[in-house]
């Protein structure tokens, strides 16, 4: 079960990532590129975060053992 | 060729050592990172070609990578994946033309990480509880009135209310785990962002700006809060640099 605490939690990490690449941060107006890339990224954001969610409520029914995760 | 812009760094009076971080390290596709200066700003760049920056998963995580090396000996603002520009003499107009918003930003964000947080819950499990809680409550708001008592709209009418009442229930019960981490974090002097209700799953989606030196009493209070709502499930992420915090839209 411990090991599939870090396994979400490096996937939650990565998702938190890349929402603060993309989505966050200084804009620059008029020069943003959007490449045709995004729609595999989100796809995969959206398995990854389901799959994360999935896996904690398995955990729950269970003693509930998450703890702060931190650094990548 | 254009130039891709991953931070605006503060480097005062020392860009040398700035310059000296820079020369070890790699951005997107193993291009050379520099510096393109303004006063004691410094825009961390390197040369791209626009067909070449595709926002896929090993390009976002390289961008990152470089703005958290940066991070660790610089106070920053990070940019937005894909701020391309296409000269050196472009940045440094535009360094000039924001160059005070852009010092503001820096200072607020000076000697602190972002950190982020998220609690989620089992939704079912969690309302069967709060409604459990407040069954009496429910069951005098659900009586019938003797004008419904046998009106085909009781049962419809008698479900809406407990929804509602569920929703209320809800709402106030992540409204109170907000208030004892607001407690926690007011102690940390901490700035902090609070999305309710993210998800069904998501009962609170927060990020907070602190001292770096605070990281340690953030961790403890984050423990203490899960200890308390041990049917809750808390993750806590960070240290980041501070892109939640940089609200500036730069011309």
């Amino acid at each position: 079960m411990h090991d599939n605490v870090i396994d979400q939690s490096k996937d939650i990490t990565i998702l938190e990532l890349l929402d603060r690449v993309l989505n966050k941060g200084v804009i620059l107006t008029g020069d943003i590129v959007i490449s045709v890339a995004d729609i595999d990224l989100v796809y995969l954001g959206v398995k990854l975060m389901l799959s994360s969610v999935e896996t904690m409520e398995q955990i729950r029914s269970g003693k509930p053992i998450i703890k702060p995760i931190l650094g990548k | 060729m254009e130039m891709m812009i991953y931070a605006l760094a503060s480097v005062k009076k020392n860009p040398e050592k700035l310059n000296m971080l820079l020369s070890r390290m790699k951005g997107i596709s193993g291009a050379g990172i520099y510096a393109v200066n303004f006063n004691e700003i410094s825009a961390v760049v390197s040369d791209i070609n626009r067909a070449d920056l595709i926002a896929d998963r090993s390009n976002a995580l390289e961008y990152a990578e470089v703005i958290e090396t940066l991070a660790q000996q610089f106070t920053l603002l990070p940019m937005r994946f894909g701020s391309l520009m296409e000269s050196t003499e472009a940045i440094i107009k535009m360094l000039e033309r924001n160059y005070n918003e852009i010092q503001h930003n820096l200072q607020k964000v000076e000697s602190k990480w972002e950190f982020g947080l998220k609690i989620f819950c089992d939704p079912e499990k969690l309302k069967a509880e709060l409604m459990a809680k407040s069954e009496a409550d429910i069951k005098t708001s659900a009586k019938p009135t003797p004008e419904t008592r046998n009106s085909v709209y009781r049962d419809y009418v008698n479900n809406k209310l407990k929804e509602h009442r569920l929703e209320e229930l809800i709402l106030t019960y992540v409204d109170s785990v907000i208030a004892e981490l607001t407690g926690h974090l007011a102690r940390l002097n901490a700035v902090n962002k609070f999305k309710k209700m993210a998800t069904a799953s998501t009962i609170i989606d927060a990020v907070f700006l602190l001292d770096k030196d605070k990281k340690g009493e953030l961790i403890q209070a984050v423990e203490a809060l899960q200890k308390h709502y041990a049917g809750l499930n808390f993750v806590l992420t960070g240290p980041w640099p501070p892109y939640n915090f940089v609200e500036i839209t730069i011309k």
